[in-house]
């Protein structure tokens, strides 16, 4: 059996290996231009120029589009699936059995596989180049609607009943009395839906090709596709447009330890 | 009277739940099932999304069939989920049974680095790994001379580039499967384990015996989740080495997209990516039974 502090030893030093790009990152970013290529572990002369260059109006108009597209799709995504995921738990209706499978078969649609029809789909309804077709099929998720269905499985029915002797009808009582007690399955696929639209680099690539409506991983991937690449501006994009994310992951560690556990996606 | 009040309120209660039903599965519809049905459709089609498409039966399937290019990139699709998959299930596995036996408070220190990486969006690590792994001045060089092995091409060579992306892989995903695999860890009663202890079980033996029996759900959660998730890998090769060098990234996904979105060939491309679901559906569903078998015979 091994010590413990063998064990703590080896833990941090893989922690450590693990920081170490990140920490590359953030400290390059105030290294100039002849120095960034210099080996070191701390900038011989600490330097604000390459984030004065980089934090331009193109750099915070694609952060403000992540920002508003994330945003959007993960409010609305809670709004849809809280309401699906309840519909299919607590109410009874004719071909609930039905709707389920079909919507819990969507699952093994990859997301890969149907960029092309899907790109189609959106230019045939003529929402490409647009916010609307950076942010409405970004929704449609079964993974969400199934996590909210399996949360109220487990739902207390005595809630349910005294609201119904009260008279209280089922569109007011999920508003009032179901949605407030939803917070266990809410923050953790808000963080998942904000992160993971965040991240998405792919569909905004494909269905916008307009600099107003940029994102910023397509903003910063571009920065590296030419000939030459200006690294001492790149690593500074790359570092500012990791401050947003790293401050809610701070901000929000327990409950996204929490959440990985509860949601298990991205 | 009450019963026409009750059949008021169970009409009430499904007009409700079809409300309630209804924005999400239209969008479903839309959005996933319509595309993926018209990806089949388009797949008997020769369209340059200019032109009027043209129907040429199952062509671009024995084109599919008899494209070397195609089974090459499928060949290193499968390369790197035979490397990345179990990687990243041993490393995040042992990780996990290790910090759940330490009980310091540097336990909670080592949980956020490994999860640091996990908020790093993969345009960011992609573009963050191309600097380390630069070939003339990167990090990484320094790194391996200072241990004293010689300088490596990493994504410039032909031989390294994949075991590069994959190496950037694991970084973000590590710790996240890392905190699956803990969390599954630690719901196991500890009166199991003294029970084992008493019993005289080895440390071995009670991983052998009562973790890893105990977290086999979530093993299969992550199998099959890695497994799928490593034959749609695109944006980290899309970014760091557009396939290159000489083609040594170019796995099925990325083949895809270039027939589709660069060449514009929409119907070969969709021809692909059904074979990609489909494969994709056989592979998950075959892992799906060997775990669960093996479950039975342990049992």
């Amino acid at each position: 059996m091994k010590k413990e502090p063998v064990k703590i030893i080896l833990l941090i030093i893989f922690s450590l290996i693990l920081l170490f790009p990140i920490y590359i990152l953030f400290m390059s970013a105030f290294k100039g231009p002849g120095e960034l290529f210099v080996v070191s572990l701390w900038p011989k002369s600490i330097t604000f120029d390459n984030l004065k260059t980089v934090l331009n109006p193109k750099f915070l108009n694609s952060i403000k589009n992540s920002l508003f597209v994330s945003t959007t799709v993960t409010v609305i995504a809670m709004i849809l699936h809280s309401m699906c995921g309840y519909a299919l738990a607590r109410l009874s209706f004719p071909g609930k059995k039905l709707i389920f499978t079909t919507i819990i078969s969507t699952l093994m649609i990859p997301t890969t596989t149907i960029l092309v029809p899907l790109f189609m789909v959106c230019k045939g309804l003529g929402i490409e180049n647009s916010y609307a077709g950076l942010i409405i099929p970004a929704f449609f998720n079964a993974y969400g609607i199934f996590l909210f269905r399996q949360f109220y499985l487990d739902f207390p029915k005595e809630l349910e009943e005294a609201a119904e002797v009260e008279g209280c009808g089922k569109v007011r009582l999920f508003v009032q009395i179901v949605l407030p007690l939803s917070k266990p399955m809410i923050v953790p696929l808000t963080i998942a839906f904000f992160l993971g639209t965040w991240n998405n680099y792919l569909w905004p690539l494909i269905i916008n090709k307009k600099e107003e409506y940029q994102t910023i991983q397509v903003y910063l991937a571009n920065m590296v596709s030419g000939y030459s690449t200006p690294w001492n501006e790149v690593i500074a994009t790359a570092a500012s447009s990791a401050v947003p994310v790293f401050l809610l992951f701070l901000l929000l560690q327990k409950q996204l330890k929490e959440g990985i556990k509860v949601t298990g996606i991205k | 009277m009450k019963k026409s009040n009750i059949s008021k309120r169970k009409r009430r209660e499904y007009l409700t739940a079809y409300a309630f039903i209804l924005p999400d599965f239209l969008g479903l519809f839309v959005f996933v099932i319509i595309p993926i049905i018209y990806a089949f459709y388009i797949s008997f089609f020769e369209w340059d999304f200019i032109n009027d498409k043209v129907f040429i039966g199952a062509a671009n399937y024995i084109r599919m069939w008899k494209d070397t290019n195609w089974w090459s990139a499928m060949l290193r699709t499968l390369k790197l989920t035979a490397l990345y998959v179990p990687l990243l299930f041993g490393l995040s596995l042992f990780f996990a049974v290790l910090i759940s036996t330490v009980k310091s408070r540097a336990g909670s220190f080592v949980k956020t680095s490994f999860l640091m990486p996990f908020a790093i969006t993969s345009v960011i690590a992609s573009t963050l790994w191309m600097f380390l792994y630069n070939e003339k001045r990167g990090y990484l060089n320094a790194v391996f001379k200072a241990l004293g092995l010689s300088n490596q091409k990493f994504l410039g060579s032909g031989r390294q580039a994949l075991i590069c992306v994959i190496v950037v892989l694991l970084w973000i995903n590590l710790g996240y499967n890392m905190i699956l695999f803990l969390s599954a860890i630690k719901d196991i009663p500890e009166s199991y384990y003294e029970a084992a202890t008493l019993d005289g079980a080895d440390r071995w033996h009670i991983f052998r015996y009562i973790t890893f029996p105990l977290i086999r759900q979530t093993s299969i959660f992550i199998l099959v989740t890695t497994t799928i998730a490593s034959f749609q890998v695109l944006d980290l090769i899309m970014v760091m080495t557009k396939g290159g060098p000489a083609k040594a990234t170019e796995v099925g996904a990325l083949y895809i997209y270039d027939r589709s979105f660069n060449m514009m060939e929409m119907g070969y491309g969709s021809a692909l990516s059904v074979f990609l679901f489909l494969s994709l559906l056989v592979f998950s569903f075959v892992q799906m039974r060997i775990t669960s078998e093996e479950q039975g015979e342990n049992v």
